[in-house]
């Protein structure tokens, strides 16, 4: 028998209550796989991915982010959609899915779907009912653009290989950087759990590549790969034992992304901090700068951050603070470096570099050509020559650097720092130089441990 | 010595057709200017010839473009043709002179020591973003079927500032290739169309043509809520950023998409 509290919902309240549960999932590229349509379905994709909007926060609207259903069996404490919330709850069918994606995609309001679910029954059930939404929309449909899906921690290998086959791109989220801190707040997820598929979806692509290359027209295995995410500021991690992780996911388990959520107290949970002045959005914003570094820039973990000096100056983005810190590899003399020290250069991009290094084929540039390649001069002024001149006589000297830098962020279009209105220099800047976080010992054994599960 | 200005038409026809006539005068590149449309002053030792556009002439130029400086180049030079500044023909016209007549060749457009190729560089990027954030930005409503047939037509209005229709089109009739479709070009009168499984094409409309608002299909007004309730809903209160939102999207691609019509 089945009892029915709630009346029948209609797709509109259904989709509310579905799109708020799904909304504090960061990831929502749609890049990394480029297929073509074949003139039977509708749709295709982009390898660079397609933002199809921006909301009120300013994030991009890339997929139709929703969850399957927000019941949840599990418990965690940072989750809106936790067991012992008293929430409205609602479950989509996989027709309605299907048809909303469809309408949607057809309209070009989104780039693909991106679905993700609670803890229905068991994680097998509910990764059963992803398999089978997203069967319907590929095969009944046939749907040929971009799709997302969630590999639900402890759901059957075979269940997520079926999904790997349909979906572009799975992820599995990490929440936390830390196994203790996972454990304090999720007490239902083990990183055991979470670490298994990642694995199994790394092996996936690895063989699915192989079998490409002998038999082209084989079915892809998560062509655009995987990505995680983690949650920044719920519990006291330091950026460098984050960045540690992102570096080891990237390196050992070959993700294409790692996201950093800026932690919402969305249930004001006692055991969370009540963030005064709203989420670390700043200090997310570092550790994505920092992301790309290691990336695209060729930098490692230990150039940026060490155990001593294990957080970000929030007063300058993590390249510039490299290159203060290193002055004796400045100036560079952009006629003649190679490529990767012209990526060192604050100010200088992967695009610039290598407009530069084509520019430069024809002759000697100038500073004027630097402007027109795109280059950043006033931040990159205080470490490049041009034909063995610079561009305004400067001092090579970190203080005197750094004040500049920072004032023109303050005065031009850069980023605002509300903490520096006072005058306070930016050697006292790191926010985590608070007696809660300065406890070293304890948090190089969380960071060994740390590196032992990961790896 | 007097300088010449050839006077084309706004079109990559007249274009090409100019420097096909700048090629053919035989009288040394830095005095000859290509100019879109008429001068308001006049200079005084400069003389101003009118180029008319010929399909034959272009037909050469493009041939030539391609197979001396490749399609990447090529395609450049045509996005920079599309752009909304008046200086392009000059640019357009003395980025091939270096590529074909300095030797700078297929790698053209890296020479931005040339002001006149990375003015074109600059042109050709504006077109290639603006065209890009059309293909994300467009919004289709379903308008409702002919009487008769029982087929659907997607249609979107836009007003770029490049000529961007023809860059766009070809990524949507890969998308929707199932799908009948319009783009209308509000500024230039210009209709990209896409009938389902076949080619599409460009019509431009009379001068006095307006669209009005056409009828729509019985389901379009209910999925335009449906997604207006979804771009209300994913915004996360606590860290609501406007500034970044028109960064990311400017307003005059708002006032183009549903979700931004109505306030909220």
């Amino acid at each position: 028998m089945e009892l029915r509290i709630a009346p029948q919902m209609s797709v509109m309240e259904k989709l509310k209550i579905l799109a708020e549960g799904a909304k504090y999932d960061v990831s929502c590229s749609s890049s990394g796989s480029s297929r073509q349509n074949d003139g039977k379905g509708i749709g295709n994709t982009v390898a660079a991915g397609l933002c199809h909007s921006f909301a009120a926060d300013g994030r991009c609207i890339s997929l139709l982010k929703i969850l399957f259903t927000n019941e949840c069996i599990y418990d965690c404490k940072y989750c809106v959609n936790r067991r012992s919330n008293d929430v409205p709850r609602a479950s989509f069918t996989p027709d309605e899915v299907c048809e909303l994606t469809m309408e949607f995609y057809r309209r070009n309001y989104i780039e693909g779907l991106f679905l993700s679910s609670g803890i229905l029954y068991s994680p097998n059930y509910t990764m059963e009912l992803i398999c089978e939404t997203v069967h319907r929309l590929r095969t009944i449909h046939r749907f040929q653009g971009y799709i997302h899906i969630k590999a639900i921690p402890g759901a059957d290998p075979l269940l997520i290989q079926r999904a790997g086959y349909l979906a572009d791109r799975m992820s599995v989220n990490l929440e936390m950087a830390t196994a203790e801190g996972l454990r304090m707040v999720a007490p239902n997820k083990h990183r055991k759990n979470i670490l298994a598929p990642m694995r199994q979806i790394q092996n996936g692509i690895t063989e699915n590549k192989n079998e490409i290359t002998l038999y082209r027209h084989a079915p892809h295995f998560c062509e655009a790969g995987q990505s995680t995410q983690m949650v920044i500021g719920a519990l006291p991690e330091s950026d460098f034992q984050i960045m540690s992780v992102a570096e080891t996911l990237y390196e050992k388990f070959s993700l294409k992304r790692v996201y950093y959520s800026a932690f919402v107290n969305v249930n004001e949970d006692k055991e969370l901090p009540a963030l005064a002045g709203g989420p670390p959005l700043l200090r997310e914003h570092r550790l994505y700068q920092a992301d790309w570094l290691l990336r695209f820039y060729d930098f490692k973990v230990e150039e940026l951050l060490s155990a001593d000096r294990p957080n970000f100056n929030m007063a300058i983005d993590p390249k510039a603070d490299w290159a203060v810190r290193h002055l004796e590899q400045f100036p560079v003399e952009i006629n003649r470096a190679d490529y990767h020290t012209l990526l060192r250069i604050p100010g200088l991009g992967v695009k610039s570099a290598r407009r530069i290094i084509a520019a430069r084929r024809f002759g000697n540039l100038t500073f004027a050509d630097l402007k027109k390649i795109g280059v950043v001069l006033k931040r990159a002024l205080y470490f490049i020559t041009c034909n063995g001149r610079m561009m305004y006589p400067t001092k090579l000297d970190e203080e005197y650097i750094v004040q500049n830098l920072v004032w023109q962020n303050q005065m031009g279009r850069g980023e605002k720092l509300p903490f520096l209105a006072d005058g306070t220099s930016y050697r006292q800047m790191s926010l985590f130089e608070m007696p809660a976080f300065d406890n070293d010992n304890d948090k190089i054994s969380q960071y060994k441990t740390l590196q032992t599960s990961v790896g | 010595m007097e300088e010449k200005y050839l006077i084309c038409e706004d079109s990559l026809e007249g274009i090409f057709t100019g420097i096909y006539d700048a090629y053919a005068l035989r009288e040394g590149h830095e005095r000859l200017h290509l100019q879109i449309g008429e001068e308001e002053n006049l200079r005084l030792f400069a003389e101003y010839v009118h180029i008319a556009p010929d399909p034959v002439k272009t037909d050469k130029v493009a041939r030539t473009l391609q197979t001396r400086l490749g399609e990447h180049v090529y395609h450049s030079l045509c996005r920079a043709a599309a752009s909304c500044y008046p200086d392009k023909g000059e640019a357009v016209y003395k980025t091939v002179v270096d590529a074909l007549t300095a030797g700078s060749g297929r790698r053209v457009m890296e020479n931005v020591r040339n002001p006149h190729v990375a003015r074109c560089f600059e042109l050709a990027r504006f077109t290639a973003n603006e065209a890009h954030y059309e293909i994300e930005f467009i919004r289709f409503q379903e308008l409702a079927a002919v009487k008769g047939t029982g087929d659907s037509v997607l249609f979107t209005k836009i007003g770029p500032k490049n000529n961007v229709v023809p860059f766009v089109m070809p990524h949507f009739a890969d998308r929707l290739s199932i799908e009948n479709f319009m783009i209308y070009d509000e500024h230039r009168k210009l209709f990209g169309v896409h009938p389902a499984g076949e080619d599409w094409y460009l019509v431009t409309a009379a001068a006095d043509f307006s669209p009005g608002e056409p009828a729509r299909s019985a389901k379009e007004q209910e999925y335009q809520e449906l997604f207006c309730t979804f771009h209300r809903t994913i915004a996360i209160k606590s860290r609501e950023n406007r500034k970044l939102q028109r960064q990311m999207c400017a307003y005059r691609y708002q006032d183009y998409m549903v979700e931004f019509k109505q306030k909220g």
